[in-house]
């Protein structure tokens, strides 16, 4: 029987990101149409694309779609925007939401361009828009009409609130959806702490929401193709996304009519499982105020036993009789002299310091890392979960790897992602068989 | 049905308010304006679910993941959308299963046939699913656990790295069993790898361990420190991850190879994948991304900023945007507007976002936003069609009339637990929607069906494992 080195080099090779590239994809010889624009629609389409599909991203002509044009504090850009516009950029917002896909452009609501789209999507599996609702409708390039000529389309819209109830012609962003599904205002340090409501960083209601729909699209791939053989069309709200996440706190107010409110860096199931500040910074010397800050580090005891453990490494063998079982830890009123005592002990050291105090003591500990310390960090570089690439387009980038791994047919990036329109004469060509004068006449006319 | 009477205090039955009727939603509408909303409707509304099919009624999952929600999270999108989903617990019951906040008892709900406690997170997890024990520390245990992946498309397991292949119940071993299992495990940072996952690892070891948490929260200028994610936000992010890899080998195997695989997914790395730009703008010059709180490093304006009963949210990327937002403001407060549109420095998009420039926006709209509540800030705002809301908590969610219309939020009448006030499956969907048939089950309380339906052991049988303490 293997023991357990073996394994992990079992796994190593078998999911080493070097390999992707000598390995099948599940889903080639599909396609996808992305009619989208933001991060919620083109995120859906992506994960798609690191898993072999032929995704062509289609955007409005010249300038793209307004993600190209959002960048943090309007520094760094992707040079060229377009062949059309060279002297202008992508920002990095546009970055990580479109890898693998094919980049067209084209002015949807141009009659031009419907019989275009008509065209595409009777040679297409998916098609994923996030136009305001009915738009598309009013375009004639809605379900209604792509369904009649390709019935085994499956057609996902993605958005803020949904095309019908009350709420149905509001627009939407992550962080509204954030806002208004719940996540945001559970989020954050307790009132009495000084803490406000906080934002997940991330896009999360809307890249977190494209995965969702992702999903969704993969089950309904499997449906059509190994039952059913019918498309069919799917909507997902954002909002109603995030408020899937809420976990307990429904099931509570529904019946009890509590409310759950902040805990900041605490947990309120577990204790002691919070995140505490470590006095001193990792790099006191650094000019960079990210690294000169103080370090913070996710300590995690919250057995009896680890508890005990934990208690002897500060040196308060007074808490470990007072707090000895987790039901008098995990209350409320107790959690904050544990962790105030924590920060305590740790006010004189680096999250370095205390990570290893803790492992010496077997202690589970994870030190907040930033994105230098991710993205340096051997772990995450042997497993591929950020990467360079060699974009064809751009050069050296760095990049995350896919969500998941898989041993067969493993997800991979291919390339960042490329100018506005830069698959034009490849797509229409190939899959509408546009001459080059035909092509000319849509850019002159600026169809595409 | 349910637990003691606990609170003392009167609680509303949901909804507080009544649920609007579509001639309410929809009054003052032309037929022709109402007929796309109507015709939507009646294609996706979730009481029509089951006159539809599910997507995965041929899918059979066994989840063997315990003591975090990473797993459970990962089986409830594929029970959802109507795998066949089984939990295996150990006799003594998944840990998540008896964890209630602040370890308050009187917030766990009881079933009405056995009187079992079971936490709200674990129950909001359990839906669609059934339960059984098995004690996989016993050899006897494994040997049925590896009869029972006979009957199984996937497998998900949160193990220690390398604890079920030291059984001989990993995934090398299975496949020889069963060729056609999709393996899945899934946990915090890996099974394999200088830093992979030591046993108790839970979320938010991932949001710590991936960047996430370092970026959340105010800066320090402003009184902030970096903030996990209220919610194990990145065991969702990575159980959503892995269910997509665990139907992209289902989708293969039965099209292409005939043979299932190994997946592999981690918390922090369905986060670091999501985790935007940070990793081109750290390749790109070294930079470190910051807190920035409430606001967007890359889009102005794109912000929540108190005002006055609460925290309140307006997006306005581009200037269509901007000049309705501005527009608004100037109706009760004239200088307002004034200061922001003679201010020549803001006057192109990309010019507002260095951070002096995101002060100036914020410091002003704040200065607005502070006499209006939330709702009349937000109806100022949306007859400028601009995006903006409330933060809203968990009460004003679960009576919000477009969630409550729309079944965001919805009491389920499940058989066990009484009624249920849940977070409903977002996959609406035309033909094969996801759906909701029972919220959750006690411990074990599905091992005679399953274990005489799966492997022919009868009554006697299983009692004579229970005895044994397998099950």
């Amino acid at each position: 029987m293997a023991t357990a080195p073996d394994f992990e080099t079992y796994c190593q090779q078998l999911f080493d990101h070097k390999t992707a590239a000598g390995k099948p994809e599940v889903l080639k010889g599909y396609r996808v149409l992305s009619c989208t624009q933001y991060i919620l629609g083109p995120s859906c389409a992506s994960y798609l694309a690191e898993l072999g599909a032929e995704v062509i991203k289609i955007e409005a002509p010249r300038r793209g779609e307004p993600m190209r044009h959002t960048t943090p504090f309007n520094e760094p850009l992707l040079y060229p925007l377009s062949r059309w516009v060279p002297e202008a950029g992508t920002g990095l917002g546009f970055f990580g939401a479109n890898p693998n896909e094919e980049f067209v452009s084209l002015d949807f609501h141009r009659p031009e361009a419907r019989q275009a789209m008509l065209e595409l999507a009777a040679k297409s599996d998916v098609m994923v828009q996030n136009y305001r609702p009915g738009t598309f409708d009013r375009w004639g390039i809605g379900y209604q009409h792509m369904s009649k000529v390709n019935p085994r389309l499956v057609y996902q819209w993605l958005g803020g609130f949904g095309g019908w109830g009350p709420g149905r012609v509001r627009a939407s962003y992550d962080i509204l959806g954030q806002a208004m599904g719940g996540a945001f205002g559970i989020t954050g340090e307790a009132a009495d702490r000084g803490g406000t409501p906080a934002k997940h960083t991330i896009w999360l209601a809307d890249y977190w929401g494209g995965m969702m729909a992702a999903t969704t699209i993969l089950a309904a791939l499997y449906w059509r193709d190994t039952v059913s053989g019918e498309g069919t069309f799917i909507e997902y709200s954002q909002v109603h996304g995030v408020t899937r996440m809420l976990e307990s706190a429904l099931p509570l107010y529904g019946r009890y009519g509590i409310r759950r409110e902040r805990w900041g860096n605490w947990d309120t199931e577990l204790c002691v499982h919070g995140i505490i500040q470590c006095g001193k910074s990792s790099y006191p010397d650094s000019k960079n105020p990210q690294e000169a800050e103080v370090g913070y580090i996710l300590v995690s005891a919250h057995t009896d036993e680890d508890f005990k453990k934990l208690c002897d490494v500060i040196g308060k063998k007074d808490l470990a009789t007072t707090y000895a079982k987790h039901d008098e830890r995990v209350k409320a009123e107790n959690q904050g002299p544990i962790y105030d005592a924590l920060e305590v002990w740790a006010k004189d050291k680096t999250k370095e310091d205390v990570a290893k105090l803790l492992d010496k003591a077997g202690i589970n500990n994870q030190p907040v890392w930033n994105a230098k310390e991710v993205s340096e960090h051997p772990h995450w570089k042997l497993r591929g979960a950020v990467q360079w690439i060699d974009d064809p387009t751009y050069g050296d980038l760095h990049h995350q790897g896919p969500a998941f791994k898989m041993s067969e047919t493993p997800p991979r990036i291919k390339w960042a992602l490329k100018p506005v329109g830069a698959d034009n004469e490849r797509v229409y060509g190939r899959l509408l068989g546009w001459t080059k004068e035909k092509l000319a006449k849509m850019e002159e006319a600026e169809v595409i | 049905m349910a637990s003691e009477p606990f609170p003392k205090h009167k609680v509303l039955s949901w909804p507080a308010v009544p649920i609007p009727t579509p001639d309410e939603v929809y009054a003052g509408m032309t037929d022709q304006a109402k007929e796309y909303p109507l015709s939507l409707e009646a294609q996706l509304r979730q009481s029509e679910n089951f006159k539809k099919p599910e997507c995965l009624t041929r899918v059979r999952v066994l989840d063997v993941s315990k003591g975090m929600i990473i797993g459970n999270w990962c089986s409830s999108m594929l029970s959802e959308l109507g795998a066949d989903t089984i939990k295996c617990e150990p006799p003594a019951g998944d840990p998540l299963r008896w964890q209630t906040p602040f370890g308050r008892k009187e917030y766990m709900f009881k079933d009405a046939e056995t009187g079992e406690p079971i936490g709200l997170h674990f129950l909001h997890e359990m839906r669609n699913k059934q339960s059984i024990t098995l004690d996989l520390e016993k050899p006897e245990g494994r040997e049925l656990l590896k009869k029972l992946v006979v009957h199984f498309d996937v497998l998900i397991e949160n193990y220690p790295p390398g604890q079920f292949d030291e059984w001989g119940i990993g995934y090398r071993q299975l496949k020889e069993i069963n060729p056609r299992l999709v393996y899945a495990w899934v946990g915090q940072k890996g099974q394999w790898g200088p830093s992979k996952d030591k046993p108790g690892n839970l979320d938010p070891t991932a949001q710590a361990a991936c960047g996430f948490v370092h970026g959340t929260g105010l800066p320090k200028e402003f009184g902030g420190r970096p903030t996990r994610s209220a919610m194990w936000m990145a065991d969702h992010v990575g159980g959503t991850a892995t269910a997509m890899g665990i139907l992209a080998a289902l989708i293969y195997r039965d099209k292409v190879s005939g043979k299932g695989q190994f997946v592999e997914g981690t918390a922090a790395e369905g986060v670091i994948r999501i985790l935007d730009y940070n990793w081109a703008w750290y390749g790109f010059d070294g930079s470190i991304r910051p807190r920035y709180g409430n606001w967007d490093l890359a889009i102005n304006i794109y912000a929540v900023n108190p005002c006055k009963d609460g925290y309140f949210m307006v997006g306005g990327g581009h200037d269509r945007l901007w000049y309705r937002i501005w527009r608004t403001v100037g109706q009760t407060r004239a200088d307002l507007e004034d200061e922001i549109l003679d201010d020549k420095s803001l006057r192109m998009v990309v010019a507002r976002l260095p951070h002096l420039k995101q002060v100036k926006t914020y410091t002003v709209l704040a200065d607005w936003q502070k006499d209006f509540s939330r709702a009349d800030a937000m109806r100022e705002l949306l007859a400028q069609q601009v995006a903006s809301g409330g933060v809203n908590y968990i009460d004003e969610v679960a009576e919000d009339p477009h969630f409550k219309y729309r079944g965001h939020v919805d009491q389920f009448e499940d058989r066990l637990y009484g009624k249920v006030l849940y977070g409903t499956t977002p996959f609406l969907a035309h033909k094969a929607p996801g759906r909701l048939k029972w919220i959750g089950r006690p411990l074990g309380y599905d091992n005679e069906e399953i274990y005489l339906k799966l492997l022919g052991l009868g009554p006697g049988d299983v009692a004579g494992l229970k005895k044994r303490g397998v099950v």
